[in-house]
């Protein structure tokens, strides 16, 4: 770390190592042997688990990359030769779960208006790790996101889920495909001369039934029900295991038409796990049919408030879908449209109307790892989940807090004494 | 019997009694057993008006109706004294529950207008409030072949669930749709319908071949026989979406509902309709003057659907005189059975079929051919005649109750009963309320100006009656301008906020 007081103004390095000092006593180094643990002693750690336990005065054991152990200080013993890092009044937090982000390929890549549906595309022909979008999320300690294509078409194209780590982007790539990008209404309007609802769902109904029978046709081959095996698809194959629900589709949706129409034909005629994304507007009327749908996720954002002209009143997005009992919900940033590091922001005035703390903090984690189908992996601390979380001055959905550091996979990849931006 | 709120302002409420019954949704409740709507003068349309009649209605239908109907110990009793009870209306075409009109495909029959509604426009919540139970959601005009039409009720949180009939018609346009002339859109039909021959051939060969694979025999005759010798062979389901509903077309599968906006068009449609054999399945949609081809449409005798505006006003270009043409007129005496449309484009009364029809009357209709304008007619153009329209035993119980003649402009609709399910209840409509209390606010503000004003007027009139001094009144002329100032403003502030009327989209 001394390297960098090369490039930093020495005024500016004793300002961000005396604010260090209050709460980081220890030695903080970069972790190099990969058999080695590390102790991470903190003030809470928000778990995320299945009993939602939060730790006081917590240490958290990181060994190969994992979570090897995590409780209370007193009740874990720290291994001889352990690098201990003390951050004692900062809070400790999963790494949080952007599911609804365009941080793959360039700007021109957003929308690609070659076909009114595209199934054939796929983002993760377009992972740029070297990125700002990449150094912004570790910033705001988002660890896992979704990476999907626009929004100017009906369907366009596989998404595919990262770390936003530093590395080859083999090694950031955890699932692919992890989602189906469709856009049911809401922009694909504007493509060619333009088109309405009744094309456009005729068209992405047309486009689902031929990879449904295409799926059908080879289980019923697979399972030695017809003798000729179909014609391979290269553009269909991979939506297999959607129909398998190994992966969901997450659906560009607003209002309340869009939103019921996608919990019509998405969920309940294809069977298709469904996150509605944004779900802004009077979307959250739909609430007894999402309800219905049991495992629909809803993750909203980033418009977080909706002024509803006939009733002339401001309704908080996030707040109006919890009320109505909307089992999970989460908060996106469609990051760059927001930038990846102000996720907690959207969840801060997702609070200030009305949502509650801890849920947010919820859906910033677990919730973004179930609708990704890898909450084995991320989204929660408990032993052998991937070491994946940020250290926090304090409750990260107040916006006052700052993200001290960023881990993932064990390995710290963001240390705001090496972050010149701010300090 | 829990009462349903018109639209979705309720639908929120009554989520959790949805959740705890299990029921699909709120709107989906089964309609009660029995109720018996007692005293009321009932329209129904068909036979004569009854004093002090009751309908019976037993799970969603309307079992009996009369003077002497004996109300079952186990019904619901509905006191309906003093109230009007007439056949829910039936709005007999409407592409307001959509996104757009029109899509910008010309031809596009595959098409469902199911993928396109949308359950949350205050459309629908208004048309109940004005007792319309059943709207024939249809494409627009700005087409050559538009999609499927259904006919709906405006209540249902998903298009499904507020479907009555699937699949009820299409839309033809003969009139060009925009930036295209007369003749190139009969040329489009020309080719579409010729399209289909070559599509049914090449299938009909394919089918033909296939078949003699089957057998193991090879080819033995030309393209041309093998079509021929194929065609008997087809299926439905050997079409695409985009044939066979063209094939349905024309073979009558559903009724074809066209489009004739000017006098010339009729011709050429009836010409069309005839040549591809659906004439008899034919509905009439006229625009402004094409009561001028009316000879045309006497002799076709098909039903018509009226354009919204029913006066059609022309000035002689030389003289400056003005001719003004009741449409409805015209059409009732070629003797040709016509359904009448709100104008939803009107700030004024003539968005409300009731007042179309009660313009029907003031100009020469009789009240029985008004009536049926806006309830049996359109029924049975729908093909629905048998269920809606009327109220009769064994009719669906679309019901609107009023607190007066319907045809009477001061008369509201007080309740609304579709399938027997209580739809619609003037007292519990928020967004109603909400209007009214607002007009409530405007008065009292408009009180308060007047109160204002005349205190001011009464302190002019005292200060004019001492006369003396002349710096002191001054001041207090400055002080008695303030209420008056407030006053005004007010009354344009709760103006401008009161809410639109129209689609709130």
């Amino acid at each position: 770390m001394m390297c960098l007081s090369s490039f930093v103004s020495s005024r500016r390095w004793l300002v961000a190592a005396a604010v260090l000092a209050a709460s980081a006593t220890g030695v903080l180094a970069q972790k190099d042997a990969a058999n080695s643990v590390t102790a991470y002693r903190v003030g809470k750690v928000i778990t995320m688990d299945d009993r939602d336990d939060v730790i006081n005065n917590a240490v958290l054991l990181v060994k190969d990359g994992k979570v090897q152990q995590v409780g209370k200080a007193s009740q874990v013993t720290i291994p001889e030769g352990a690098e201990i890092i003390e951050m004692p009044q900062c809070w400790l937090v999963p790494g949080f779960v952007e599911l609804h982000c365009h941080e793959a390929g360039a700007s021109t890549d957003l929308h690609d208006y070659v076909y009114l549906t595209n199934p054939d595309l796929r983002t993760l022909e377009s992972v740029n790790p070297g990125t700002e979008n990449f150094k912004s999320a570790r910033a705001g300690g988002v660890t896992t996101a979704l990476l999907i294509s626009g929004s100017g078409t009906n369907m366009s194209g596989l998404g595919t889920a990262v770390k936003f780590a530093d590395g080859l982007v083999e090694d950031l790539v955890i699932k692919f495909p992890a989602s189906i990008k469709i856009a049911q209404a809401g922009n694909p309007e504007r493509y060619w001369f333009r088109v309405g609802r009744s094309f456009m769902n005729y068209n992405l109904r047309q486009t689902l039934q031929e990879a449904k029978d295409y799926h059908d046709a080879m289980t019923a081959y697979e399972s030695g029900k017809i003798k000729e095996k179909p014609v391979f698809s290269a553009t269909y194959d991979a939506f297999r295991d959607l129909f398998r629900q190994n992966f969901m589709a997450s659906v560009h949706t607003q209002q309340y038409q869009v939103v019921m129409m996608t919990l019509q034909l998405v969920h309940n005629q294809f069977g298709i796990r469904t996150v509605l994304d944004h779900s802004t507007f009077d979307g959250y009327k739909t609430a007894p049919l999402v309800i219905e749908g049991q495992d629909v996720i809803t993750i909203n954002g980033p418009r977080q408030l909706y002024f509803d002209g006939t009733q002339r009143k401001i309704f908080g997005n996030a707040a109006r879908w919890w009320q109505a009992g909307i089992p999970k919900l989460g908060i996106n940033t469609d990051s760059p449209v927001i930038p990846q590091e102000e996720l907690t922001y959207q969840a801060a005035m997702a609070c200030y109307y009305g949502w509650g703390t801890y849920e947010a903090i919820r859906g910033l984690t677990r919730i973004g790892a179930e609708a990704l189908a890898l909450e084995d992996r991320v989204g929660s601390l408990k032993p052998g989940m991937d070491a994946d979380f940020a250290i926090w001055s304090g409750d990260p959905i107040d916006p006052r807090s700052v993200c001290w550091m960023t881990v993932i996979d064990g390995k710290i990849v963001r240390d705001v004494r090496e972050e010149m931006r701010r300090f | 019997m829990k009462p349903m709120r018109c639209g979705l302002i309720g639908a929120m409420a009554v989520a959790a009694c949805v959740l705890s019954s299990g029921r699909h949704s709120a709107w989906a409740a089964e309609p009660p057993a029995k109720v018996a709507l007692t005293g009321a003068r009932v329209i129904p349309v068909v036979g004569p008006e009854l004093d002090g009649a009751t309908i019976l209605i037993e799970r969603g239908k309307i079992t009996a109706v009369g003077t002497d109907v004996k109300v079952p110990f186990d019904a619901m009793e509905v006191d309906c004294r003093g109230k009007v009870i007439m056949p829910g209306l039936i709005e007999p075409q409407s592409w307001r529950g959509l996104d757009i009109a029109n899509e910008s495909l010309p031809v596009a029959p595959f098409l469902d207008v199911g993928d396109a509604m949308d359950p949350s426009r205050l459309y629908f919540e208004d048309a109940l409030r004005d007792g319309i139970t059943s709207i024939h959601v249809m494409q627009g005009n700005n087409t050559v072949i538009a999609g499927m039409s259904r006919v709906v009720r405006p209540i249902g949180l998903t298009p499904d669930e507020m479907t009555v009939d699937l699949g009820t018609a299409i839309k033809l346009s003969v009139s060009p749709r925009n930036g295209y002339d007369r003749m190139q859109q009969m040329a489009t039909f020309r080719e579409t319908f010729r399209e289909l021959e070559e599509y049914t051939d090449s299938i009909a060969e394919a089918k033909y071949e296939e078949s003699l694979e089957k057998e193991k025999k090879k080819v033995d005759v030309g393209p041309a026989e093998a079509a021929k010798r194929g065609r008997p062979m087809l299926k439905d389901s050997d079409y695409d979406d985009k044939h066979l509903n063209l094939l349905r077309l024309k073979r009558g599968d559903f009724d074809t509902w066209v489009y004739v906006g000017s006098p010339m068009d009729v011709s050429p449609a009836i010409a069309l309709a005839t040549e591809q054999g659906f004439l008899d399945h034919t509905i009439l949609l006229i625009g402004d003057d094409t009561f001028k081809a009316i000879g045309e449409l006497k002799k076709a005798g098909r039903p018509v659907v009226l354009p919204e505006d029913l006066f059609y006003r022309e000035r002689d270009p030389i003289s400056g005189e003005i001719t003004e043409t009741f449409i409805p007129k015209k059409i009732h005496d070629a003797g040709l059975m016509f359904a009448l449309q709100p104008n939803p484009n009107s700030s004024m009364a003539e968005r409300y079929l009731t007042y179309q029809a009660a313009l029907c009357v003031r100009n020469g209709i009789p009240r029985q051919t008004a009536l049926e304008a806006i309830t049996l007619n359109p029924a049975t153009m729908l093909g629905m005649g048998d269920r809606l329209g009327s109220i009769e035993a064994g009719k669906v119980a679309n019901l609107v109750i009023y607190n007066g003649d319907p045809l009477d402009f001061n008369s509201w609709v007080e309740n609304v009963y579709i399938d027997g399910i209580l739809a619609y209840d003037r007292k519990d409509d928020p967004r109603l309320a909400e209007i009214l209390r607002l007009e409530d606010v405007g008065r009292k503000v408009d009180e308060a100006k007047k109160a204002a004003e005349e205190a001011a007027k009464k302190k002019d009139e005292e200060k004019a009656a001492p006369k003396e001094g002349d710096a002191a009144p001054k001041p207090a002329e400055g002080d008695n301008a303030k209420p008056a100032e407030g006053g005004s403003e007010k009354p344009a502030e709760s103006g401008r906020a009161r809410p639109r009327r129209g689609d709130g989209q």
